[in-house]
């Protein structure tokens, strides 16, 4: 959690990820933001987000992201 | 899977026109605001590009293109057999651009002119397109165009697109010899599935009476449905985990490693996409010329407005190009080849506009 924590705070360090659960449709986050975070995911895990992972569920909050990069890593 | 090689056919001149009206990206500051402008500028690299003027279309560009290839390559117009031309920008409905610009060229009526209706790919497809027409045909002289106009369906308040569009065309001869020299391979893949991720809706035949009423779309911009929409997000994760799969299938296919390569001339998306690709195939960046940060976005024919951008002054030697395109269809594709240098021609500007083919009135036809 922490990891992933420290990746988001460094492409949106205004945001407080811990607490926000309305991430994309809160409109905290836009495109930008999501792709920044999607490359660096990626990297970090060596997963690959794929266009139907695309939904604001899989955004919108810190335990969300975290249970992308869970799912994307059992599928490796 | 699209694979295909080519044996005996050499590309032997790449040319490429750009318009001369600069628009800067730091100009729209007053419509997004310094710190949006800032991001995308960080994000992109792009800090100026170049659009047409309202009657410059991409036939325009290609014709000034294709012109200055056949100077420089001291051709007679006569002995091209066949002109493709790769667009999504074309002047009409109907009939296909490529045959404005086998008017103005001066070919002749024994040669095979068509349009591809491609963006961003168009240079990795039409060289397959071309290549085959080739080696299965008479035809040993050949042309392919490549130009896109896209910021004259882009709203002018799409913060998500317009900063991003350049416009430029490319012009490249194709000729078929028999020398041995290295052949033109391409590994060409579609999915239909993202068939909206890039799309202008109106202007076909779908909807006749499409509206003309700017509405905010979902992502927040303003647009009518005669505008581009690109959902920027999804091109995005296509780009990086589809482009690099494809790129590694075709090395493993021709048994070549990037070491092979001395230059990757990737479709200019922006800076993030390619340095994403970049570092998972393990490209040395200076392997990569980019064009980005002047031109912009400049659809199908970005790669190789890079080369001659990168090529178009230098001294003789031979280059083994990777080039890979990606983009609206969705479409994707690598292509190989090599050339020499001074087959690459330095960038030129053009304002040419074909005023003949402007129809402002039914009366005029």
């Amino acid at each position: 959690m922490e990891k992933i924590l420290k990746i988001l705070s460094d492409v949106r360090p205004d945001i407080d990820f811990e607490s926000e659960t309305l991430l994309v449709e809160g409109g905290l986050l836009d495109s930008f933001d999501i792709v920044s975070i999607i490359s660096e995911l990626n990297d970090a895990y060596e997963i690959n987000i794929r266009v139907h992972d695309l939904k604001p569920e899989n955004f919108n909050s810190l335990s969300a992201i975290q249970a992308l990069v869970e799912r994307k890593l059992s599928e490796k | 899977m699209a694979y295909f090689k080519f044996d005996h056919i050499k590309i032997r001149g790449i040319s490429c026109v750009i318009p001369k009206n600069i628009i800067r990206t730091e100009g729209f500051k007053d419509r997004f605001g310094s710190e949006e402008v800032d991001k995308f500028m960080e994000m992109t690299g792009i800090t100026q590009t170049r659009w047409t003027s309202e009657k410059q279309t991409a036939s325009d560009l290609a014709t000034a293109a294709a012109q200055n290839l056949i100077k420089q390559k001291g051709l007679d117009p006569k002995e091209i057999k066949a002109l493709v031309f790769g667009t999504h920008s074309p002047d009409y409905r109907r009939p296909a651009s490529a045959f404005v610009i086998q008017k103005q060229l001066g070919l002749s009526t024994e040669t095979v002119v068509f349009d591809i209706s491609l963006g961003c790919s168009s240079a990795v497809y039409g060289m397959q397109v071309v290549a085959s027409m080739m080696v299965n045909s008479d035809i040993d002289k050949a042309i392919l165009v490549l130009g896109d106009t896209t910021s004259k369906t882009t709203n002018l308040n799409d913060r998500a697109s317009i900063m991003l569009i350049g416009e430029a065309a490319v012009a490249v001869y194709l000729e078929k010899t028999s020398e041995k020299v290295s052949p033109i391979r391409s590994l060409l893949r579609s999915d239909g599935e993202g068939y909206r991720y890039l799309i202008v809706p109106a202007g076909g035949y779908r909807n006749l009476n499409a509206s003309v009423q700017e509405e905010v779309c979902q992502d927040g911009n303003p647009r009518t449905l005669h505008n581009s929409f690109m959902q920027g997000t999804s091109v995005f994760t296509f780009t990086i985990s589809d482009v690099p799969k494809a790129m590694k299938d075709y090395l493993a296919i021709t048994e070549t490693t990037i070491d092979n390569y001395d230059v990757f001339a990737f479709h200019q998306a922006n800076l993030l996409i390619i340095k994403q690709i970049a570092k998972k195939l393990k490209i040395p960046m200076e392997k990569i010329p980019l064009t980005l940060p002047i031109y912009g976005n400049t659809s199908g024919a970005s790669p190789l407005v890079s080369l001659c951008e990168f090529y178009g002054n230098q001294e003789a030697k031979k280059l083994k190009v990777m080039m890979i395109g990606f983009g609206v269809g969705i479409s994707w594709g690598v292509t190989s080849f090599e050339i020499d240098t001074e087959d690459i021609f330095p960038i030129e500007e053009s304002d040419y506009c074909f005023a003949e083919g402007f129809i402002g009135s039914v009366s005029e036809l």
